[in-house]
Formats: structure tokens, sequence, C-alpha cells
């Protein structure tokens, strides 16, 4: 057989000396060494050694969760390197940003791809979320991680929120003193709470240095600690959710009906309840190269879209924040804007009951919508009704916040984006 | 199990990866090629051209290309303007066009401690020509037009102090001659009726000035200011003024170098630390010293700035005392009284006037001029007032008050103006409260200074 050479090197690399320390298997050639790669990599061993194929289908999971991973990873990455140059101070956090962009080597293509992967990344875990949705993919056994996920997408909101503030803006700081506001509106605690946030009654030092502390260390660990419950889980909960077919019932069983057709196992556990992965080896295929070899091509994919945004489409950086100057009208990020827009209705209903009960729903859902029977598939017939009240949901967000985005104008007025925007002249 | 081969996973691998790879370099290449490079080079090119020995070609070919900055904490600036213009400090590019132009610098500002910002403006941390020059968006201060930069000397300098700015000293004369004050503050002395404008230069361009001078209502719908007929070059010069009120501090080392030691410095000084009291100028003042008014002709600079230091030490005996003063305080001071005989300046102490002149000083002072007109002769426009849509006179104030009431509403104001037709917008101009800014004794002055303005011999006599 024609090897090719990219292969070739790598099988010669992992015979050596170095290269058989480093990664204990070669280039899997054998079915047992593709179990190995994937079982004795620390990396890879959060992942089975064999996968179903319905969870590779790209159809089904739109690689949704993976893309948000790597963007995850990818906010890591420049995030630290931005933190190289930032000082959160109010005094110099602007002026970081203007030495990013003309004098730091490649500090503007960081900070663009760090802008742009964070508004991926809360678009990806929204879209994330809706794919398990509509897959029924939070039903049993998979409810709790469900909950970890809802958990993990008010986090992605936490994290882009206090993000926002640093580059000490105009944009951010207005954005940062509507998005606490809304906060604020909430009965008896809201005040206290956005005095915590805040560090003070308006947006200053105190409450940058708050955002920073948040958004660099005490997020990022939560979402790190979180991503991993949440990897385990799907493993533990027997991967990916897939369609009921004959013979192949995914679900807790009790160790005494283990079936005799699993072709692995753990043998430690003696007794209690496992799940049960797959009765059908034959729809299994190995984890390498099938599943890792897609995730990695997927990582460059994500890569390569990040560094074309980064390239062409500059991060917005505004004036330097000035308390005294509100832009009309002062907008929170775009994934407020449809509860900015609930807000300007009624304060209470759009500030404080509107999302409450959204996310309320949002984690109780797995536990009210308990019927079994649509899992792994999009659309399935049997959930047309909970399809559709999300749907409808879904929908009312989606225009809420393009009002909120696009046809408000001064003091919250409607406009049309596609009509010229009124001249705004300043009083004394 | 049928395997696929990796085959198909290596095309994607190596489409993916060569993506990767262009993008990664077209990151590098938009990175790498700035702006400021080209004109470093074109520096380079010149500076070799001009090398006649090979030392200087050297020099000229290890010329780093690098990023050139002025750090300048106090300011709270960092102006990488050398970064591109490159030989600002090299008097042999005089003439050459720009970026690669000589400025030229008196010694009073050097570049390391001034920058380049401070004066244009402009953004300094920028290394592009459209960021450094400002006219970007969500940049506030562009560079400022050349014909206005006077305007940057009055951030630190006092306008009639600087011989270099006649354009501003005319501002502020025109400023303080058009009685604004009346309706706006600046430096916390002026009326209310229109906002403060201690920091109008930092907050408006200068086409948005020129505008709203001409027709404030144009720029400011609703605005109460009448336009203002100024000729063009009095239009551009208290431009230039309002440009100059950026409310920037001044900060340590800049504060100790704002002073400049002029004429009109020593004559404020003169007026303030009360040399009057001693020394008589054009017959008026004490006789313990010499009078003064022909002193530049008796002694020599040299000779005042020593008295200044040490009266004793070049009149021993004198009952002059030791007064401290800086070193550009006595050159003021000398600079005041050399040209004391043919400036025939009219000395302006409040001891000295009657209460008439204090209350015509008052007058200017506070802007009244700016809505009773020159005098108070009257005659600017309020619109649907019911005094001929005109604010009132004051010619003949005598005849309608008494001296308290018109200091009562000198000091408690007028806010509602009798409108001509109540259908109409209301009149815009209303006479602010003075109380708190003017103080009781210059009210009394006002009010005698008011009473004078009666024409004699208009009496109707009942």
């Amino acid at each position: 057989m024609n090897t090719p050479l990219p292969q070739r090197l790598w099988q010669r690399f992992t015979r050596t000396r170095v290269g058989r320390s480093i990664f204990r298997v070669g280039l899997p050639q054998s079915k047992l060494e593709r179990s190995q790669a994937m079982v004795s990599s620390f990396l890879l061993h959060v992942q089975p050694a064999k996968v179903n194929r319905h969870s590779l289908r790209a159809g089904y999971t739109l690689g949704l969760g993976l893309i948000t991973l790597y963007l995850f990873l990818i906010l890591i990455g420049t995030g630290v390197l931005l933190m190289f140059y930032y000082v959160p101070s109010t005094q110099q956090a602007y002026d970081g940003m203007k030495d990013l962009q003309f004098v730091v080597s490649a500090g503007l293509l960081i900070r663009n791809m760090h802008r742009w992967a964070a508004h991926l990344m809360v678009l990806f875990v929204m879209l994330h979320l809706g794919r398990v949705f509509y897959t029924g993919a939070y039903k049993q056994p998979r409810e709790f991680n469900w909950l970890v996920g809802v958990g993990l997408f008010l986090l992605t909101l936490a994290l882009s929120f206090t993000g926002y503030l640093l580059p000490w803006d105009q944009l951010a700081f207005w954005a940062i003193t509507v998005g606490t506001s809304i906060a604020g509106y909430a009965p008896v605690v809201g005040q206290k709470l956005r005095f915590l946030m805040l560090g003070g009654h308006t947006v200053g030092q105190e409450a940058l240095i708050r955002f920073y502390a948040l958004h660099v260390i005490v997020l990022p660990a939560l979402a790190v600690l979180m991503i991993g419950v949440h990897f385990w889980r799907v493993r533990k909960d027997g991967g990916l959710s897939r369609p009921d077919e004959p013979g192949d019932v995914v679900g807790q069983v009790e160790l005494g009906q283990v079936p005799t057709n699993k072709t692995y196992g753990l043998m430690e556990l003696a007794q209690g309840t496992t799940p049960q992965v797959g009765k059908n080896p034959e729809d299994e295929v190995f984890a390498w190269p099938h599943l890792v070899f897609r995730e990695l091509l997927l990582f460059l994919l994500v890569v390569a879209v990040l560094l074309f945004l980064a390239i062409f489409w500059n991060a917005p950086l505004e004036e330097f924040a000035n308390p005294i100057h509100p832009p009309n009208p002062a907008k929170a990020p775009w994934y407020f804007l449809g509860l900015q827009e609930l807000v300007s209705y009624s304060a209470f209903w759009g500030g404080v009951v509107v999302p409450g009960l959204l996310v309320t729903a949002l984690a109780a859902l797995p536990y009210l919508d308990r019927g079994c029977r649509g899992v792994g598939r999009w659309f399935a017939r049997e959930r047309i009704v909970a399809n559709t009240v999300f749907t409808i949901c879904v929908l009312a967000a989606i225009v809420f916040t393009l009002i909120g985005s696009f046809f408000r104008g001064p003091n919250w007025g409607w406009v049309e984006p596609w009509q010229k925007p009124p001249v705004v002249t300043e009083g004394h | 199990m049928n395997e696929p081969s990796l085959r198909k996973f290596y095309a994607w691998f190596t489409a993916l990866g060569l993506l990767v790879g262009l993008l990664v370099i077209a990151g590098y290449y938009k990175d790498e090629f700035r702006e400021w490079k080209t004109y470093q080079t074109q520096f380079r090119q010149e500076e070799l051209r001009r090398a006649t020995t090979p030392q200087q070609k050297l020099l000229a070919e290890n010329t780093p290309v690098q990023i050139r900055q002025i750090l300048l904490p106090e300011l709270h600036r960092v102006d990488r303007c050398t970064t591109c213009h490159l030989a600002v400090d090299d008097p042999s590019y005089g003439g050459y066009a720009q970026p690669l132009a000589y400025h030229p610098l008196s010694d009073q500002h050097p570049f390391e401690k001034f920058g380049c910002t401070v004066c244009h403006r402009g953004q300094g941390r920028a290394t592009t020509v459209a960021d450094a020059h400002g006219n970007v968006p969500h940049w506030d201060e562009p560079m400022l037009p050349l014909r206005y930069i006077q305007a940057s000397c009055g951030q630190c300098h006092q306008a009639a102090d600087n011989p270099a700015a006649p354009e501003l000293a005319r501002g502020q004369q025109l400023f303080d001659d058009s009685g604004c004050r009346g309706c706006h503050k600046l430096n916390g002395v002026g009326g209310i009726i229109g906002p403060e404008l201690d920091k109008v230069g930092a907050r408006r361009s200068p086409e948005w000035l020129r505008q709203h001078f001409l027709a404030p209502s144009s720029v400011t719908p609703g605005s109460a200011m009448p336009p203002q007929k100024f000729a063009e070059t009095n239009l551009e010069a208290i431009t230039l003024f309002m440009l100059s009120l950026t409310g920037e501090p001044v900060p340590g080392y800049y504060a100790s170098m704002k002073v400049i030691p002029s004429s009109s410095q020593g004559r404020r000084l003169f007026e303030q630390k009360g040399c009057i009291a001693c020394h008589a100028v054009g017959g008026v003042g004490g006789k313990i010293g010499p009078a003064l008014d022909d002193v530049g002709l008796r002694r020599k600079p040299e000779w005042m700035i020593q008295h200044f230091r040490n009266p004793q030490a070049v009149s021993p005996g004198t009952v002059m005392p030791q007064f401290g003063f800086t070193e550009s305080e006595a050159r003021a001071l000398t600079d005041f009284l050399v040209h004391l005989r043919d400036q025939k300046v009219a000395l302006s102490l409040p001891a000295l006037m009657n209460p008439v002149e204090r209350g015509r000083a008052a007058f200017r002072k506070y802007g009244c001029i700016g809505c009773h007109g020159p005098d108070g002769k009257g005659g600017v426009p309020n619109p649907n007032a019911k005094t001929a849509e005109q604010v009132p006179g004051l010619l003949y104030v005598a005849d309608g008050y008494t001296k308290a009431e018109l200091k009562a509403r000198i000091l408690d104001g007028q806010k509602e103006i009798t409108a001509l037709d109540p259908k109409r917008p209301p009149p815009p101009l209303y006479m602010p409260a003075w109380r708190g800014t003017i103080n009781d004794a210059e009210v009394d002055d006002l009010v005698a200074y008011l009473f004078s303005l009666k024409p004699k011999g208009d009496d109707v006599g009942f």
C-alpha cells in the first residue's frame, strides 16, 4: 500500500525512543492500537475508543458543541496574549487598546480574534442549545447534562459581558451601564446586586477591576470545570443521543443485565447502574481516526474562519469612556438587546419576569418534558408541541433582539435601518 | 468492518491546512507592512542621497526602522508623530514637504518636553496618517487647522501676555468687549443663560463655532443666543479664542513655564501689588517713592531687575522693601516700567477710580454689554419680548428705579419676560440673577454707573 508521506514521517517519529515515550502507541495500525491510542492519551481519553456512526453524522450535531469548545480554547489563547498588554485601570485600559492597534506586533489581529470569537461563542452556545432541544437530546438520562449546559450558556453570557467593559471606551462603558441597570430592576435584591457587580453606584474603576478579575480568572476557571463535567457526562450518559433503533435502546440498565455482546465495559463496577452503550457493535467505528480526524478538521475550519474575520474586520473601539456624554441611544451588548427592548416596555416584566421565567423554564425543561419518544432526530413529529413552543420563544427572542439592534434610534424611538439616521443635535 | 481509507482525511487536512497557512501569512503581511515604514524608507533614502562621507552613509544605512515616540507622562500623552515626521528637529530639512519638513521651534518648547499633540492635537498614539491626524470616526480631537494654531498658546499662556499670538489676544479682547460673559461663564465669572465655556475648545470644532456665531439656532436649535455680526477677521479671532479654551489642566513643569514675562503681566502685577501706594503714575499715587512716569529714561532694565531682586543692593538706604518677586515677575515689571511712557497705559486701579468708573469696568467685566449693548444703549434682539422685541436699553433706568430697586433687579434678575404675543414662544433672553457672582460693592458701583447714563439736560422736570 502506498502510504502518504505525512503518515510515513509520523510512523518513523513514533518509532524513535523519544516519539514512543511521548505517544506510547505509534500511529495506530491495528484495531487494538486504535483503541489504545484513545485510552492511553490524556487528551483523547475523555472520548470512547469506539463511537456510534450516528454520532459522526455532521447533519445531526452540526459540530456546534465542538465549535463552541474550540472558540473557548481560542479565547483562552488570545485572552492570555491580551493580558500581557492590558492594564485594568480606567486611565490605562483605553491607551492599551490603542497601543495594541498601532504598535504591538499582531496586537490588533489578536484583539480582533478575541472579539469575534467571543461573539461567535455566544452565538454557537445558543445554536448548540437549539440543536439539543430540537433533537430531544436533553431527555433521560441526559437531564442533568442539559442543566450543566444551561449553566454554561449563562456563564458564556457572563464571560462576554464582563469582557465587554474592558476596553473602557464609550461602547463598553454605556453597554455595561445599561446592562447592569437591567439587573437593577430585580425586586428587593436588584439594586444590591448591581452594587455588588459594580462595586459602586456607577461604572468606574471598581467595576473595571471586578469585571477584569471575573473575566480573566473566576469565570474561565468555572467554565473549564463545567465544560469538564459536561463532557464527562456525555460519556457517562451513553454518548451522544441517538434515535431508537431496534435492539439499540439507550438507557440505564441494571448491572446484572449487562448484555454479553458489548465489546468493552467497566469491569470494576459490581452494583448500581451503568449506561448501556449500543447493542449493535457493527454500528460503531473506531474513534481513531474517524472521530479524532473530523474534530481536527473542524478545528482548522474554525481557526480559518476566525482568522478571516480578524484580518478583514476590526473589533470596534469608540471614544474614551465619558460618563457625562451618553450616546443616544445607549445600547447593551447584542445578546441583551432583546431584554433591553422588553425593558423599554416594562422594567419589571421585561427586566425581571421574562428573563427569570425563561431561565427557570430552560432549567426545568428535562424534568417537565418526560416523554422518551423522538430522541435523536431533528424536529421529531412526536415532539411537535415542545418544538412549537420552543420555536415561538426563539422567534420572539430573535424578533425583539433585531428590533433592539436595528430599529431603535435616539431615545429608543423607532427608526428604520435603511433610512438615513436622524441628525441628533446636542443642546447646550 | 469496512474502514474507509485515511486518504480522504489527508486531502481535507491539506486543503484546510493550506487555507489556515495562507490566512496566517495574510495576517502577517497586514501586520508587518505598516504605513509608517514607507515614510521611514523615504527618509533613509533622502539621508543616503545627502550623505557625502562614508561614515554618514553608514549611519544612514544603519538607522533602524522602528517606532519613534515621545513619552509625556505629565501630559498623559505618547506622541508617535516623529515616527513619520522624522526631520522635525533637523534645520537642514527646512523647506521640505511633509512628512519630512523641519519644524522651527523656539527653545522654550523642546520636543522632548512638549511633544506635538499638545499644540497640534490629533492622535499621538496612532501610527497611520488618517488615525494620527485624527480625522477618523471615534476620535474627538482632530488636528487643529494651522490657521488656528495660536489657540494652543492660550491653553497655558495668558492671551494678552504672548507677543507670538496676536490673534489670540485679539480674540480675547473681542470676547471681553462683546459682553459674552453676560450669558456665559468663563473661569467662574459670567452669566448663566448660556453654557459655561471653560472646555468649549475641546468640545467643538472650528466649523461648528463659526457657524454658531453666525447663526446659533442653526446648530443649536432653540438657542437663546442672538446671531453675532462679526466681520470675517473678527469671526476667525473669536473662534480661535474659543478653541484655546480646552480646560486641559497644566501640570507641574508646564505650569512653572506658563508665565511669559510681558509688559501686560507687569501691569497686572503693578496693579495687584499696590505699587501705587508709594509711587505715582500720571500724577496719581503715593509720594513716598519717586514718580515712575519716565523711569524708563532714567534707569536701565538691568538696574531695575537688580532693584526688584534686592532694592538695597543698587540703591543703598532706600525704604523700598524686598518683595521677593520671582525672576519672571521682576522681568515683567521691568518691561512694564520701561514701556510706561510710550504705552500711555491707563492703569485700572479700583482704589483710584470713582464709583462710576468702577461701575463701567464691572459693566464690561460681567458682559452686561452683551445684551444691553455698548454703554447700555440696548438693541440686542430678543424675539417676542414686549419691549419692542429687544433687550431694553438702560439709559433711563434712573427714571424708573430707585437705587435699591435697581440693585435688587441686578441681584435677583427677572426670569419671566413679558411676551408680546402669548402664542409665540417666550422670549429666549432674560435677566439672570447675579447674586453670588457679583459682590455687593460692585453692584453699588454698577448702580452708580447706570444712574450716570442718563443724558445730561434730558430731565423732563415734572
